[in-house]
């Protein structure tokens, strides 16, 4: 703000101007340089216009009749130099403030359709708060503090809810933060006079006059726009795209993800994060995520910070989240903030939503295969408030229509949650997760397969000071799966399997000044797993009990990370995270004589460790570091380097992530998996920030990747570190993402060109893979190309289609042929030396809202579509199997055709 | 009903998915010996059979002719086995000494020598029982086998399984071909100069098949050596239980290196095809080529050989729906001239007669079947099994 010649201006300064064609911003901008006077209006509700006009100097009131009147814009001035634009006459302007006196009342005109009267109500309202100068801390403090700190909540005003990844940010200077998920924020500003901006995905953006004396706080409730669809303000995202030091992060908010079509009809969020770049999927039956090379098991996958085993329903076709409690999901590929850690690929953080704090509302859906009710309403009102949901299937229709093999499968699923979430004071909020999930299935077999997780943790928010708070958070996690057989009741069994997982974890944030901020914590795991219990199914089983003792272990860490501002341009977060895993009795662990291949012979010994002695010791730090560099507002280069160590491991030699796989965690025997990372990215965002691109290159290293000895036994073996393999990875990559989240047409278009090879090369581990020389990985898929659109032709109707190719994933193809055992068989030989043919597929779907009314009851709404538009029969696996002696090729596909589906969504109230 | 129609599309979509692949990958010669079959210790045959790995595209078994295969023991005894046919090599009654080890010793034409490990000779108890049960899929073979020694731990199995059928009709006739200036000219005529006997080698024959699935087991889990495993199963329409059916069932013992072996080969051959399959693996054995490091295909294991037969008729089995099966044989009638069956039933045989001349006892008109309806040898032998009831 620069100071001015003149003191006070008024309605007969004199401006003049001479500018052609130019839109309402630079048309104020130019009178904003000339005067003193300060513009304030919505640019939305303005609409597009396009000025004309000359003059030498004029009165600036003639000259704003001249522009606006022939533009149907009203005017005002108020007594402290500021202009307010609008395209409706202003009404009942009876706010406490006596700012503005001038301003002439007015009624409303008379609108047809009530929730454009709502709406209207809103944008003037809203624009009467922007024009009250808040006032914040003491003004008789006249201390020498120039740096304020502004803290508080963002909330939605309807339900509030917290928003979260607001943008808070002043222009001049450029300072800015982005809201928690709980929608907090804190600021460090200048002493003086601002203008606050908050803006936030579906929400209207919010401006405040603010005036800091000294730290204080205020709480922002924001408005969102009731048609979500006419619009979707992203400029937060789009800005922090460029702005933000992070790379290699996705966000995807439950919108973007409800609009791609998927199978049945099912919003799955796992299926949209597979658009992503980096991102793949070894095949439509699995929701498995390989990230950036990394196995499946390389994810944490996190639901409010709980650890979820096995994110899949139906044996992985769709994902076990239920769309209608998710706010929004966030990916990190590349730069992992510190306080995440324990898996080498990425930390897919999934957030739920909180209930609605004002009144009961909930939803129900019907599709071909599930169903859902979710209910949601305030405990206490705007302090508490419960958000319960729960979907089930219907599926075991499916195979009753099935072929004679198929007819006595059944596959069962349901997932619940509970959200709670407790406001105690301003400074203390509580926020309860509960989640469960159960799935039971049995295909042609007798043999029965059941599993399920189970999540609880509370979550304590404090705010200590405007610039400290803290998030402590205690858990338990787990995960477990059970497999049955009763065909013969000489050899019925049950095998069962869990893991289960308690945690705490503290994060404390501070906020220096503007410069500097700190995050730093302490996270502790303490596992309990038990690896198998095989027991007899009924009196007559002669099954021998087997019982693999349970492993436990304690994973700790401490982390730090800097967020340094170091100048406006360039920007860097530092941040180790230093972890320590413990490997505790009881249990007994086998020693093997070092350089001979580990084999159940060669066992030296087998030493017992009591309850509570400390085996083994892994541990090393882990460092984090982000760097930014702006080039100018809409581009900036971004450079990262990231080190993780993952000390749990699942063991699983099916290509797909399988129901039955294990986890193991490191002991002696297995050492912990290590993978560091470096990337280099480029962003820039065009046509005024609505069009995202960017441009990332990856390396990685992988170390102590687990691959399979020919002929593993993974389940119930006593000895699992016979049969697994230590593997030396390497993955590259370059992916490229161009983005476009506003306007009619939306979507995005990725790219990914990427490898992921693995060697085995050691002579001493007993069998060397492929000659010792670098193989694809299972998800080496090196093109990917995906396509996302969204077209909107009105508030209640919208297509969307997307699009996939990649090259087919590495095969294991038999080489030659054999008799034995009176029939001809395969010959294997050299892993991963072929790939099935290419994928591509097309899905398209139509959004059918129902009538928009504000307060009818019910809003239906409509999904329809068709998965796999084109029919093509995508492979998903080639195998060759022997049948009446002869050798028999086949490609089998997952979804071989083209696949209608129709979804009914009801929201009530 | 509608309803249902729509139902049932909808899976078509959803699973009707499996296509025939060929692979368009041309594989490399390969021709890796393949050596099958286990060390008999007791007193029956000792059966190697060796050959050849052939191209993905073959489907034809390359049998490895003029070997030398020789069974030696640690204690430098040696048994020569003779090929009895192209690959097939044999010899009886070895009754070898349980105390010491044997191992394979093979020498190929071309020159390569093949050693398999040592391997000791393993108990095998005697087959309990070859029971059956009618389940819906059909009726179901069961082995029963126990050890009271608890000992033997892994098994595997194969059959061989015969049944005697019968063709759908009997024959009393015959055609008779003439050659004379108008061409070929048919007739039929009796079979039999009595007329009324039919032709029985045409009527009662016997089919053999060998079991071509991998079939073990293990008691390494269970408490005690007790086995009770499906190992066959007749689906309900066959044609197996028409008459009379034997299954003879041959058991092995089997060190878990064989045992892993085959359960490697089983599941990278029979195992696939579901969602979750493993990956398929190399297999390795215990035969080693001593002049080259090609790899060798076979593990070779050393135990007495178990067998029990047993025969089943369908009267055993009353429950079960064997009369299901309806083979596919339209009779006619066709008129004795050349012309008529030279159209009508140049591609069917004669069965019996229509009408016949009361005066000349000339046939007039006959009824013909489909070949396979008539003469039994086209779907199996005539010879009846020395070991058949």
């Amino acid at each position: 703000m620069a100071s001015k010649s003149f003191a006070q201006s008024d309605t007969t300064s004199k401006i003049s101007l001479d500018v052609n064609k130019v839109s309402l911003n630079s048309l104020v901008e130019k009178i904003e340089s000339q005067t003193y006077f300060h513009f304030y209006y919505d640019s939305i509700s303005l609409g597009e216009v396009s000025i004309t006009y000359q003059t030498t100097p004029k009165k600036i009131n003639t000259a704003l009749a001249e522009i606006f009147t022939p533009l149907g814009i009203q005017y005002y001035f108020d007594h402290q130099n500021n202009i307010f634009l609008t395209k409706s006459k202003l009404l009942g302007l009876s706010i406490n403030d006596n700012f503005f006196t001038g301003i002439k009342q007015t009624t409303l005109h008379t609108i047809k359709d009530l929730a454009f009267e709502a709406e209207e109500i809103g944008n003037i309202q809203e624009a009467l708060v922007d024009k009250k100068v808040y006032e914040i801390g003491d003004k008789s403090l006249t201390g020498t503090q120039n740096i304020i700190a502004l803290a508080g909540f963002i909330k939605d005003n309807k339900t509030g809810e917290p928003v979260g990844g607001a943008s808070v940010y002043i222009d001049k200077p450029r300072i800015g933060v982005t809201t928690d998920q709980y929608g907090f924020y804190s600021i460090s500003l200048p002493k003086g006079r601002h203008i606050l901006n908050i803006q936030s995905i579906g929400m209207r953006d919010v401006k405040r006059q603010i005036v800091l004396y000294s730290n204080g706080n205020m709480d922002v409730d924001l408005q969102g726009s009731i048609m979500s669809l006419k619009r979707v303000v992203i400029s937060s995202q789009k800005i922090s795209n460029v702005r933000g030091t992070q790379m290699g992060v996705q966000k995807l908010d439950i919108k973007t993800v409800k609009q791609v079509p998927v199978v049945f009809g099912e919003a799955d969020i796992l299926r949209v994060v597979t658009t992503l770049p980096g991102v793949k999927t070894v095949g439509e039956a699995s929701t498995g995520l390989n990230v950036r090379g990394g196995s499946s098991d390389q994810n944490l996958i996190l639901f409010n910070d709980a650890t979820i085993y096995n994110p899949a329903h139906f044996f992985g076709m769709f994902s076990a989240f239920n769309p209608e409690l998710i706010n929004s999901v966030e990916l990190y590929k590349a730069s992992i903030p510190a306080n995440y850690g324990g898996r080498l690929s990425s930390v897919l953080d999934i957030t739920s939503r909180e209930g609605n704090k004002k009144e009961f509302t909930g939803s129900a859906g019907i599709g071909l295969l599930t169903s859902r009710v979710n209910v949601e309403g305030p405990l206490v009102k705007d302090k508490s408030s419960f958000i319960l949901g729960g979907r089930t299937t219907y599926s075991n229709w499916l195979f009753n229509y099935l072929p004679e093999d198929y007819k006595n499968g059944r596959a069962d699923f349901y997932d619940l949650n509970l959200i709670v979430n407790h406001q105690i004071d301003k400074n203390n909020t509580l926020y309860f997760t509960g989640y469960i999930s159960n799935d039971h299935f049995n295909l042609n077999s007798d043999t029965a397969y059941g599993y399920g997780n189970k999540n609880l943790s509370v979550k304590w928010k404090h705010i200590y000071t405007t610039k400290l708070n803290s998030l402590i958070t205690v858990g338990n996690d787990n995960y477990n799966y059970a497999i049955n057989s009763q065909k013969l009741p000489l050899s019925a069994y049950q095998l069962s399997f869990s893991i289960n997982q308690s945690y705490f974890k503290a994060h404390f944030n501070y906020n220096i000044n503007s410069k500097h901020s700190i995050d730093y914590g302490v996270n502790s795991i303490y596992y309990s797993l038990n690896p198998g219990n095989y027991t007899p199914l009924g009196a007559q089983s002669l099954i021998k009990p087997d019982i693999i003792p349970t492993e436990q272990a304690l994973e700790s860490a401490l982390y730090a990370s800097e967020h340094y501002t170091i100048t406006s341009a360039l920007k860097l977060d530092a941040g180790i995270r230093f972890s320590v895993f413990n490997v505790l009795g009881p249990q007994s662990i086998n020693e093997y004589p070092a350089g001979i291949p580990r084999t159940e012979e060669n066992i030296l010994r087998s030493v017992n460790y009591t309850s509570g002695a400390v085996i083994k010791t892994y541990g090393g730090p882990e460092y984090r570091l982000a760097l930014r560099y702006v080039i100018d507002e809409t581009f900036s280069l971004k450079a990262s380097y990231n080190t993780q160590r993952q000390y749990i491991h699942s063991l699983s030699n099916t290509t797909a992530m399988a129901p039955t796989d294990v986890w193991k965690l490191s002991d002696p025997n297995i050492k912990p998996q290590i993978g560091d990372q470096i990337s280099f990215g480029l962003y820039k965002n065009l046509k005024s920030n609505t069009i995202e691109t960017s441009l990332e290159v990856y390396y990685k290293n992988i170390e102590n990747y687990l691959d399979y000895k020919s002929g593993a036994k993974l389940v119930m073996n006593h000895h699992i570190e016979t049969d697994v393999i230590g593997t030396k990875g390497k993955a590259y990559g370059v992916e490229f993402l161009v983005k476009k989240l506003s306007g009619k047409l939306n979507g995005w278009i990725s790219y990914t060109w990427s490898r992921i090879l693995l060697r085995m090369n050691d002579p001493t581990a007993g069998e060397i893979i492929n000659k010792g020389e670098f193989y694809p990985g299972n998800y080496d898929k090196p093109n990917d190309v995906t396509l996302i659109a969204n077209y909107r032709f009105s508030h209640r109707f919208s297509i969307s289609m997307n699009g996939n190719y990649s090259t087919g994933r590495p095969i294991t193809l038999p080489i030659g042929l054999f008799s034995y055992g009176g029939s001809m068989r395969t010959l294997y030989a050299d892993r991963n030396a072929y790939r099935i043919p290419d994928y591509f597929r097309t899905d398209f779907s139509m959004n059918i809202e129902g009538n928009h009314k504000v307060n009818q009851v019910f809003h239906n709404s409509w999904s329809i579509g068709v998965y796999n538009l084109t029919g093509r029969k995508n492979p998903y696996s080639i195998y060759y199997v022997s049948e009446n002696g002869m050798v028999n090729g086949y490609k089998l596909s997952i979804f071989g055709n083209a696949i209608p589906y129709i979804n009914l969504n009801i929201k009530f109230k | 009903m509608k309803k249902r129609i729509i139902y049932s599309l909808f899976i078509l979509t959803l699973w009707g998915c499996k296509e025939k692949y060929i692979s368009p990958v041309i594989s490399p010669n390969t021709g890796y010996l393949v050596v099958e079959g286990i060390i008999n210790s007791g007193a029956g045959e000792t059966n190697i059979t060796l050959s050849r790995t052939v191209a993905l595209s073959s489907n034809a078994i390359n049998y490895e002719g003029g070997a030398k295969v020789n069974v030696e023991g640690d204690d430098n005894s040696l048994y020569p086995l003779s090929e009895i046919s192209k690959g097939h090599y044999t010899v009886a009654k070895l009754n070898l000494n349980a105390t010491k080890k044997y191992r394979i010793n093979i020498a190929t034409l071309d020159g390569k020598k093949y050693l398999s490990d040592f391997a000791s000779v393993k108990s095998n108890p005697a087959i309990d029982s070859i029971n059956y049960k009618t389940e819906t899929q059909g009726l179901q073979f069961y082995v029963d086998t126990h050890d009271p020694t608890n000992n033997t731990k892994y098994y595997q199995w194969d059959y061989t399984e015969t049944w005697e059928f019968h063709s759908t009709y009997r024959t009393y006739l015959k055609y008779k071909i003439v050659n004379n200036s108008k061409g070929q000219q048919y007739s039929v005529v009796f079979s039999d100069s009595t007329r009324f006997s039919w032709d029985m080698g045409q009527y009662t024959c016997w089919k053999t098949e060998n079991s071509s699935s991998i079939l073990t087991g293990t008691t390494a889990t269970m408490s005690s050596d007790i086995i009770h495993l499906p190992i066959h199963s007749i689906p309900p329409a066959s044609w197996k239980l028409g008459v009379l059916y034997s299954i003879n069932v041959r058991q092995y013992s089997l060190s878990k290196g064989r045992y892993e072996f085959l359960q490697r080969m089983k599941k990278n051959t029979e195992g696939t095809g579901s969602i979750f399959d493993a990956q398929p693996s190399e297999l390795s054995g215990n035969i080693h080529c001593t002049t080259s490091s090609e790899p060798v295909i076979g593990y070779i294991d050393v135990c007495p050989v178990q067998e029990k037969r047993i025969f089943v008729n369908p009267y055993q089995v009353p429950d079960w729906a064997y009369w299901l099966y309806k083979p596919d044989c339209p009779e006619i009638a066709v008129t004795n001239n050349s012309d008529s069956i030279q159209i009508k039933a140049i591609t069917l045989l004669p069965t019996n007669y229509k009408d016949i001349n009361p005066m000349t006892g000339a046939i007039i008109s006959f009824f013909a079947a489909p070949p396979d309806c008539v003469d039994c040898r086209l779907r199996g032998t005539n010879i009846k099994p020395t070991f058949w009831k």
